[in-house]
């Protein structure tokens, strides 16, 4: 098992009232699960997605990633942990605007203090994979979304991680970089065994999944 | 990594390359501005550590009752002091007696010549460069050279055993030359000559007497001495054997240290006012630079959570902000040195150098500036790095991903409070200059009570070589010009007004028993008519009759009134317990400013003595017709050029010479004038910066009211507004603190203009312009935007 939810409530006070944000939440991720969140708009799927990637806390309820419980982790060996184990991917790609094509790649393996032999041979190795070779020297402004979001999977991908958290990856792509983009995502997930967790309003895009868990109101469906 | 980050570091500030601009002109000026001002301090506060033991040196200082003071004192108390104190481990006399003309080989030189006793550097063991401190005054007819005069004269070769003629007449050997002397030294030296050479001199013995003070002495004293009990005895001594002690209030033993500021008071002022310039200029930099950085770490909210995201730690983060702003803080210091010594350095000694001497800067002696500023360097480096980023490294990544940051109120406070502080520091050095402009406008126009144009002033202290050839050209000059129809007057006289000399005397009125302190001088009968100064009471000075037996007098209004007197018939002017008839009194001229407004019209007395003296006379000064001036310079010229002399004849306007006195003024003006355009630059760079930071901030907000119909004129109005708020407030902070320290100020003056409201209102006027000019660009142009584009991107 990769990951355990249990009992996970997350509120903010509001109004002198706790107003829910996550409610009750279990779940249990598989190692090689594709697995689509959707709900309509304010139903919590990002809130879990970043509980899930340790970006956020909760306020309740037990986590357990790869049988460490998270809960009871201090700050410094959670980030640790998703650092090493989780690749994320946004909605608007939050790419480095001041770095190249390459530099952004380059960077987790920075932060990991690879060797930079190393480091050179993994980046050339992805952007060879991504078919992006081309593109290396130019700035994230330089490229169309769906170039743009093509370099935020690689970069998430480049770490090596267990699994990757998708928040709405095509949510600024057209159909047809959206359907590229989701046939890489199906692709890295049956070839490469890559856990996937992706947050979508598009049934479409939910279908490429294993699994849909459908949100409303912070509770699951 | 590092080097990653230093590549990083480079392509933001190109980046945002405006702003880097900005921050580094900023930067760039205010830096080099410090360093020119601390570098002034610095050179002042080492310019007296080459006097070893300078602790335990002393100096007197005389109180007077009726307020006044002096270092100066009697000629025999010095001896007095040595035989009766055994505390005093060695003093000497410090003075000068005329500048004495000095002969080496063929070369003919002037110099500052000051006497002192042979124990001289027993008190004062300053390095010397040749020769031995023992030796150096064992002989009486020695000379000590400073570096600069043994420069000129011999070069690098070592001069000692040399001889110079001074003079024309003394054979003198060179036994010593200084280590070079900072010109912010309290030694103002070019030789130094022992004064038992002077025990021949008649004139001097006459002076040696226990009534006229014309030295002031230097003691050094054991560490263990008593100070106040040494005071005491020292008070005794003068009670005893001065010839009129009754003025005397009392005596001041004086620590060495303070001899300078004694001797010239606004240096006091020049090096606080240095000290603290600087500290603010250094404080708005740094302010500036914080308000513009938490500006940019706003935007970089989002680029820090990614790296976050990616693995980054807070250490990066702030590693990469401080390395950004380094970058900036570094080449601002290349900047700022290239200003400091291309520009800066020669300003100030242009400015300053006439009273205080050129500095130079070295990079034996002045390291520590050096290091001082790179120090000062990484200071701001670091403050500047670390302070924005706290609040950002600490914010969760999950909001920071989304570029919210909650905009606590407690920044908005603190940002706006820098703004406040800016802005009084800005406003308060316009206030400064303003005021001081007036006063210096006010002091340059007053009416003295001469008139001042269409005056020649002609130095005449020229250094004869034959005086008696001297005096009958110049008898023929005088003929000239009085027989000339565009001059209307002609006149001879020691001093002029601005250039009268310190020599008090002490009158008494045996009637009302009033002692009144006198400034002296002599001039001929042409001299009120020349400057146009009205007689009060009584006549002029009249050359048919007043050539006789009795030399005549002038004095003052003030005098006359300082004796209690409303006539001067049949008044003499008489010395304390003196058999001395005294002289008589002819007449009673008004107040005139012979000194320059700062200080009180003096007692001043005038003695008669007839023109064609040019021995005893060192001006001449000639009333001629509008116009005409450059004709009649060029025939007095003229007429000095077949006169054997060995300085060269010089002459000005008296308007300028008048004018010439507020020269020191001048250059604090200007130096104010600089520092108010630069703080409020400074200032308007870090509002420039943060309102296009708020501007970016607020886009949709600006582009929703533009939706709902808003003008451009609201906008702008909307975003300017608040700071223009916090100018007010800026300007009502300062206002009080600019009437304080000018009212202190002005209070110096003996005659000063009064602080008049609309020197505040014009002050807050031109900082309200300067702001509403650079936020109206800014606030215009984001106003102008498309509100389709700017709603879109969010």
């Amino acid at each position: 098992m990769l990951l355990q939810l249990k009992n996970i409530f997350k509120w903010v006070q509001q109004g002198g009232q706790r107003v829910f944000l996550l409610k009750d939440i279990n779940l249990e991720v598989e190692e090689g699960e594709f697995i689509s969140i959707m709900g309509p708009s304010g139903s919590g799927k990002s809130t879990l997605l970043n509980v899930i990637g340790m970006l956020d806390t909760f306020d309740e309820g037990e986590y357990d990633f790869l049988s460490e419980s998270v809960h009871t982790l201090k700050e410094k060996y959670r980030s640790n942990l998703y650092k090493e184990y989780i690749g994320f991917v946004f909605q608007s790609y939050h790419l480095l605007d001041d770095l190249t094509v390459e530099e952004n790649l380059e960077m987790p393996l920075l932060y990991k203090k690879i060797k930079s032999s190393e480091r050179k041979a993994l980046v050339a190795d992805m952007l060879d994979r991504f078919n992006i070779v081309g593109k290396k020297d130019l700035f994230p402004t330089q490229l169309s979304g769906g170039q743009q979001q093509l370099v935020g999977v690689a970069r998430a991908l480049i770490g090596k991680p267990k699994l990757i958290l998708a928040d709405e990856p095509t949510g600024n792509l057209n159909s047809q970089q959206s359907e590229e983009i989701m046939a890489l995502f199906k692709k890295l997930n049956e070839e490469d065994g890559v856990t996937i967790i992706q947050v979508t309003h598009s049934e479409k895009n939910a279908e490429y999944g294993s699994r849909i868990i459908n949100l409303l109101d912070g509770r699951k469906i | 990594m590092l080097l990653n980050h230093l590549k990083l570091s480079f392509r933001n500030l190109w980046k945002n390359r405006t702003l880097s601009f900005l921050n580094l002109l900023g930067l760039s000026i205010g830096i080099g501005s410090v360093l020119t001002l601390m570098f002034s301090v610095y050179a002042y506060y080492v310019a007296d550590s080459m006097i070893p033991e300078q602790e335990h040196i002393y100096y007197l200082k005389t109180h007077l009752n009726d307020g006044n003071d002096y270092n100066e004192v009697v000629y025999p108390l010095l001896d007095k002091i040595k035989s009766t104190s055994p505390e005093v481990e060695a003093g000497t006399h410090l003075h000068g007696w005329g500048d004495v003309w000095l002969e080496a080989g063929n070369k003919e030189f002037q110099n500052t010549t000051a006497y002192a006793d042979p124990e001289f550097f027993k008190v004062f063991r300053l390095p010397l460069k040749y020769g031995d401190h023992n030796t150096a005054f064992k002989e009486k007819y020695s000379i000590v050279l400073t570096d600069k005069v043994s420069k000129q004269l011999f070069g690098e070769e070592n001069p000692v055993g040399k001889s110079l003629k001074a003079a024309d007449t003394l054979n003198l050997t060179i036994t010593g030359v200084l280590e070079p002397i900072s010109p912010y030294s309290s030694f103002r030296l070019g030789v130094l000559l022992p004064n038992t050479l002077l025990k021949d001199n008649s004139n001097f013995k006459q002076q040696t007497n226990w009534s006229n003070s014309f030295s002031p002495i230097f003691l050094k004293l054991n560490p263990e001495t008593d100070i106040a009990l040494f005071e005491k005895k020292v008070d005794k001594l003068v009670q005893e054997n001065y010839a009129d002690p009754t003025v005397i209030s009392r005596m001041e033993v004086m620590p060495h240290s303070e001899v300078r500021m004694d001797s010239i008071p606004v240096v006091e002022i020049i090096i606080a006012g240095n000290i603290a310039t600087s500290f603010f200029v250094l404080l708005l930099v740094l302010v500036n630079l914080l308000n513009l950085n938490t500006s940019t770490m706003f935007r970089r909210t989002k680029d820090i959570a990614v790296r976050k995201i990616l693995g980054g730690n807070n250490k990066g983060v702030i590693t990469q902000f401080c390395l950004e702003n380094g970058i900036l803080v570094l080449f601002s210091i290349i900047i700022s040195s290239a200003l400091f010594f291309g520009f800066l350095l020669p300003k100030m000694n242009d400015v300053f150098g006439a009273d205080f001497g050129e500095i130079n800067f070295s990079l034996k002696n002045d390291y520590p500036v050096i290091l001082g500023a790179i120090a000062l360097g990484v200071l701001v480096t670091l403050v500047v790095g670390i302070l924005p980023t706290l609040r950002f490294v600490s914010l969760p990544v999950s909001q920071g991903i989304k570029g919210k940051i909650d905009s606590a109120k407690g920044s908005f406070i603190l940002r706006n409070s820098f703004i406040i502080l800016q802005f009084s520091i800005a406003i308060l050095f316009i206030c400064i200059a303003i005021i001081l402009n007036s006063q210096i406008g006010f002091m340059k126009k007053a009416d003295l009570g001469f008139e001042r144009d269409h005056v020649i002033v002609g130095n005449i202290d020229l250094d004869y070589k034959n005086m008696d050839a001297a005096n009958s050209s110049f008898k023929v000059l005088l003929n000239d010009l009085e027989a000339n129809p565009y001059v209307t007057q002609v006149s001879t006289s020691q001093s002029v007004p601005s250039d009268y000399y310190f020599n008090y005397t002490t009158f008494y009125d045996p009637n009302t028993e009033a002692d009144v302190r006198f400034r002296r001088s002599y001039t001929d009968d042409g001299y009120l008519k020349t400057l146009q100064i009205p007689l009060v009471e009584g006549r002029d000075f009249d050359r048919d009759f007043d050539n006789g037996e009795e030399t005549p007098v002038i004095i003052n209004r003030s005098a006359m009134e300082a004796f209690g007197w409303t006539s001067i018939k049949g008044k003499r002017l008489k010395f304390k317990n003196s058999d001395f008839v005294g002289n008589p009194i002819v007449g009673v001229m008004k107040d005139f400013h012979y000194q320059d407004l700062q200080n009180a019209v003096e007692p001043l007395v005038h003695y008669y003595r007839d023109e064609e003296n040019l021995a005893k006379h060192r001006y001449l000064t000639v009333r001629v017709v509008d116009g005409k001036e450059k004709e009649i310079k060029n025939i007095i010229a003229a007429a000095f050029t077949k006169i054997a002399t060995r300085k060269n004849y010089a002459q000005s306007d008296l308007g300028d010479k008048v004018s010439g006195q507020y020269r020191l003024i001048d250059g604090m003006l200007k130096t104010v004038n600089v520092v108010a355009l630069l703080t409020i630059f400074i200032s308007c760079l870090g509002m420039f910066g943060l309102i296009s930071f708020m501007a970016k901030r607020r886009i949709k907000e600006i582009g929703i009211r533009k939706v709902l119909g808003a003008g451009i004129f609201k906008i702008v109005v909307l975003l300017s507004k608040d700071y223009i708020i916090l100018v007010g407030i800026g300007a009502l902070i300062a206002f009080p603190i600019a009437w304080y320290m000018m009212s202190a100020w002005l209070g110096s003056f003996a005659y000063s203009v009064s602080i008049q409201w609309w020197m505040f209102a014009l002050a807050g006027c031109i900082a309200f312009f300067i702001t509403a000019f650079t936020l109206g660009i800014q606030a215009i142009k984001s106003a102008m935007a498309n509100p389709v584009k700017s709603l879109r991107t969010e």
